[in-house]
């Protein structure tokens, strides 16, 4: 019955062997330690400038579809909005920088510290909610702050629809501005943000908080009854997934420095939804999948102007046909190889939900 | 400032207009709410595709034939959209539609952006309803005086509809109790599908009504159904009652701050909206159609 509704990254960890072998564990983790390692030389290996560009944008958007993710898998809560919190983090640390004129690295601080605790103060508000008004009431939240960042009056903080374009004082962990905008060169960064991201969402998924997450999803009332609070727990969920999109709309804003209105609109948002649900919110690492290809099919059709009808198309077929999305394809085509077929009752429990 | 320039009456009138919009859009959307669980984050975009085909139509023939025609093309669109979609995906969850007819408004809107270009598009009232009438001593567009008689008389004939009819008794059990309703002989799907053309010619509908009032371009979807949202939230998921209330209460809110303070005109809806949500989560209404 629970592992119907716990739909805990170990799918998706090929190397996960049963987990009480100490031996295995110990080969888990250093397999995912040497992948972070060797992650750090990709620039030296990928030659070409586009890849690169490609792979840090697709970082962007898969640490924000994470963050998406990490909240639709534990809480089944649907994240429309994402841009209301990508796009904040990224406007707080702007006019940090532009108007109060922080250090680079003092921005960045303040940009975690006060986006994290905005999330809280909404999640405190937003959690009261049911699953749908959720999502809508955070997509209502995006086009607020977009509208708002757009008034004549905030010109003078938010520079309006002309945007805020940053010149960083200082360096960033020892980078300066003009090699944070080259994609090789600001590798280093995206990737460990993208790691440390990834651990944060794997690791509260196999905590107890995020037993109890699935389990207020799956019954919040039985968990009330059973003296569980069901309340807290997913303010705290939320605050969580606001940390993971703060980075990445620091990434955002390190990358681009530069912050625009569309960075609160409705369908950027809905681009990191969008490569969730292509890659799969069942797993950690399926989000990230699903904005390489989100990115990948950006490149490809993104000039012929196809790419939201395509997009459309993609997220109708995907909901239809491969509910769990590529990594759940994936993960079954693995299974199907190893001749073990995908076990049948886990998908009736699943269909029964 | 005093009182007669907060609420003059041509001001009244602005905001009874984008009101009476709004509660066709969201008594059409609570209607498909109240009866099949779907969210439609579409129905912005077949608001806009009502808007376009109106202008194709109105250069065609006229306005009149156009606020005949398109409700019938949305509501074949309706049809479609209750065999393609949500019957097929019927046993999955509420949240996985929604995200369907997320995708669908997408697509809607590429198709448009194709077929009628980017850029917006004016459309003139018809000739009959393009002067102004006196209001109060002062001159004022007899267009949203007619949308406004337009909005509000739709909405009575929903009422009475769901009200005084059989099949409209039939769907507010339905809506209430599926189950039981069905056990009593009553045909949900057939019900259903008249339901969701019903609100998808609705979309239709003041689609057409809006072409004179509004500016027609492809944002216009998205914009209309963050303001439609807001309004059946607050009015409570499915109620239409409710969804009425809320569109007044948005008109009036919108008209008033975007007066004396842009800024707090764009922040209003979503402020009341966190309100409501906080003293009362299910919203004005009781809930489903009432």
């Amino acid at each position: 019955m629970m592992s119907a509704v716990i739909n805990t990254p170990t799918q998706a960890m090929p190397a996960a062997m049963p987990r009480r072998d100490s031996s295995s564990q110990a080969a888990f983790w250093l397999f995912w330690a040497a992948v972070v390692i060797l992650g750090l030389f990709v620039p030296s290996v990928v030659a070409s400038k586009y890849v690169m560009g490609v792979l840090v944008n697709s970082i962007i958007l898969g640490v924000a579809a994470v963050a998406v993710g990490f909240l639709a898998c534990q809480c089944g809560l649907m994240m429309f909005g994402a841009a209301a919190v990508t796009g904040s983090a990224t406007y707080i640390f702007a006019i940090a920088i532009a108007r109060y004129s922080f250090s680079t690295g003092a921005a960045v601080a303040f940009t975690l510290f006060a986006t994290t605790a905005l999330c809280a103060i909404v999640g405190a508000l937003i959690m009261r909610t049911r699953p749908l008004p959720f999502a809508m009431l955070t997509l209502a939240l995006g086009q607020m702050l977009k509208s708002l960042v757009m008034t004549t009056d905030m010109r003078p903080i938010t520079g309006a629809d002309d945007g805020l374009p940053l010149t960083f004082s200082g360096t960033f962990l020892g980078f300066t501005q003009s090699q944070m905008s080259k994609p090789e060169s600001f590798w280093p960064i995206a990737w460990l943000a993208i790691c440390g991201v990834v651990l944060l969402a794997w690791a509260v998924g196999h905590s107890r908080l995020g037993q109890v997450l699935r389990a207020i999803t799956a019954n919040e009332e039985r968990m009330r009854f059973s003296g569980f609070n069901t309340y807290w727990p997913r303010v705290i969920a939320f605050t969580l997934a606001g940390f993971m999109g703060t980075v990445a709309g620091l990434l955002a804003g390190l990358h681009q420095a530069f912050a625009s209105p569309e960075l609160l609109d409705f369908l950027t948002g809905g681009n990191a939804l969008i490569s969730m649900l292509l890659g799969g919110f069942g797993t950690v690492l399926g989000p990230v999948l699903g904005a390489v290809l989100f990115v990948l099919g950006q490149e490809k059709f993104g000039s012929s102007g196809h790419l939201e009808l395509l997009t459309g198309v993609g997220v109708v077929l995907v909901i239809a046909v491969f509910p769990r999305g590529a990594m759940g394809f994936i993960h079954d085509s693995w299974a199907w190889l190893r001749g073990r077929l995908p076990s049948k009752k886990k998908e009736q429990a699943r269909a029964a939900d | 400032m005093d009182l007669s320039q907060v609420l003059s009456a041509s001001q009244i009138a602005n905001a009874l207009a984008l009101a009476s919009l709004l509660t066709i859009l969201a008594s059409g959307l609570a209607l498909i709410f109240g009866l099949r669980d779907v969210m439609n984050f579409g129905h912005g975009s077949l608001f806009m595709l009502g808007a376009y085909l109106s202008y194709s139509l109105g250069g065609l023939m006229n306005f009149w034939a156009a606020l005949v025609i398109v409700p019938v093309l949305l509501g074949a669109i309706g049809v479609a959209f209750e065999y393609l979609a949500i019957r097929p995906l019927q046993k999955r969850t509420h949240m996985e539609i929604a995200l369907v007819t997320f995708g669908l408004s997408l697509i809607i809107t590429q198709l448009i952006v194709k077929g009628w270009g980017p850029t917006a598009l004016s459309i003139s009232s018809p000739p009959v309803l393009s002067g102004s009438i006196d209001l109060f001593g002062k001159p004022y567009p007899v267009y949203r005086v007619f949308l406004i008689f337009m909005g509000f008389g739709t909405c009575l004939a929903l009422g009475y509809w769901l009200k005084y009819t059989k099949s409209g008794m039939h769907v507010r059990a339905a809506s209430q109790q599926p189950i039981v309703a069905r056990m009593m002989g009553v045909n949900t799907d057939r019900l259903s599908l008249l339901v969701v053309c019903l609100g998808t010619s609705f979309a239709g509908l003041a689609g057409v009504l809006a072409g004179p009032y509004l500016s027609v371009d492809p944002n216009l979807g998205a914009s209309i159904l963050i303001s439609c949202l807001i309004v059946v939230v607050i009015g409570g998921l499915g109620s239409i009652g409710g969804a009425i209330a809320a569109s007044v209460l948005y008109g009036f809110i919108h008209v008033m701050g975007s007066i004396h303070s842009p800024t707090l005109a764009v922040l209003a809806p979503f402020i009341m909206l966190f309100v409501v949500l906080l003293w009362r989560p299910q919203g004005f209404g009781s809930g489903r159609v009432t």
